[in-house]
């Protein structure tokens, strides 16, 4: 199996993370993670953060602005 | 509420989002307004990333609903009506980024925001979601996305946070699927350097310390101040 280099490797990043590579491929991913400090920290670390934002579900709608599309769209819904 | 927090699984919120437009279709408004609750923060979401300012996004949030409203009865249920409605937000939002008059297309060749390559090299925590609070961690997320240029924090927002597809990405924004794949990944590789000051393993160590050192600097500014209190 060819060993890839760090920017092959970093090019199929989203690819590994999306599930968009072939069996292959991912061997080579993993062979060349487990044998690269560097790309590893990168794969570990992005994986964290991909599960993070989802976790976390970032921009809550301010009550305020909550506020002012439900009375906007009651007056149009009213008006229909 | 979005669909994650209300612990409904993708299917079944479908499944009600479709009871909800019938009942909006036979003339039950109360029934909108459910749609809406159920919708309005990944509505929010997706018209803030686009746009960048809250201000804006609240009005192009107003208007999707109206439309969604309006056209309700166009939605054909081939596709998932989150899908259909996330469609009209960014078409909502993209109109009025483009009619802004400050509105400058970035050059993603010449960006000086463009990264290809990883900056920080340092492992993170094992568990970084333990290190802070669930609103902690949302507020540095938060202060990271902001911190991207429009066209990588809608790629970011639309895949990784709405769980779209590169291809479904790609078609809302109007993008060829090759460029949103590379927004995307330079869009991550942004996130994860952002994010790494705060959950690298070292970091809360290197916190701790400071932390440590103000209490310190603290108690100490206290004893002197009883001293000189006692001996006044």
């Amino acid at each position: 199996m060819r060993m890839l280099t760090c920017e092959e490797v970093l090019a199929n990043l989203s690819n590994y993370f999306d599930g968009e590579c072939s069996a292959e491929l991912r061997a080579q991913l993993e062979d060349h993670i487990s044998k690269c400090r560097r790309c590893r920290v990168v794969f570990d670390s992005t994986g964290k953060m991909l599960k993070i934002l989802v976790d976390v579900e970032p921009f809550e709608v301010p009550l305020v602005v909550s506020a002012r599309l439900y009375s906007r769209l009651q007056k149009v819904l009213s008006e229909e | 509420m979005t669909e994650a927090s209300q612990g409904r699984k993708p299917e079944d919120a479908a499944e009600e989002d479709l009871r909800l437009i019938e009942r909006v279709l036979g003339g039950d408004r109360q029934a909108f307004e459910a749609l809406v609750r159920s919708h309005e923060r990944r509505v929010f979401r997706v018209t803030l990333a686009v746009l960048g300012q809250v201000e804006d996004a609240e009005d192009a949030m107003q208007e999707t609903f109206i439309k969604a409203y309006r056209h309700l009865k166009q939605f054909r249920r081939e596709s998932r009506f989150t899908t259909w409605l996330t469609r009209i937000a960014v078409n909502e939002a993209l109109q009025r980024r483009q009619s802004r008059k400050d509105y400058l297309p970035l050059d993603e060749s010449s960006s000086a925001q463009q990264q290809k390559f990883p900056r920080r090299f340092e492992p993170w925590a094992a568990d970084p979601e333990n290190l802070y609070t669930k609103q902690e961690l949302r507020e540095l997320v938060e202060k990271a996305i902001r911190s991207l240029s429009g066209i990588y924090r809608e790629a970011l927002i639309l895949c990784d946070v709405e769980g779209m597809s590169a291809k479904e990405a790609a078609e809302v924004l109007g993008v060829n699927v090759a460029a949103l794949k590379s927004r995307l990944l330079r869009a991550r590789l942004m996130m994860r350097d952002a994010l790494s000051a705060s959950l690298e393993q070292s970091r809360p160590l290197a916190r701790r310390v400071v932390d440590t050192a103000a209490e310190v600097k603290n108690m100490m500014g206290m004893m002197v101040m009883r001293v000189a209190r006692r001996q006044g």
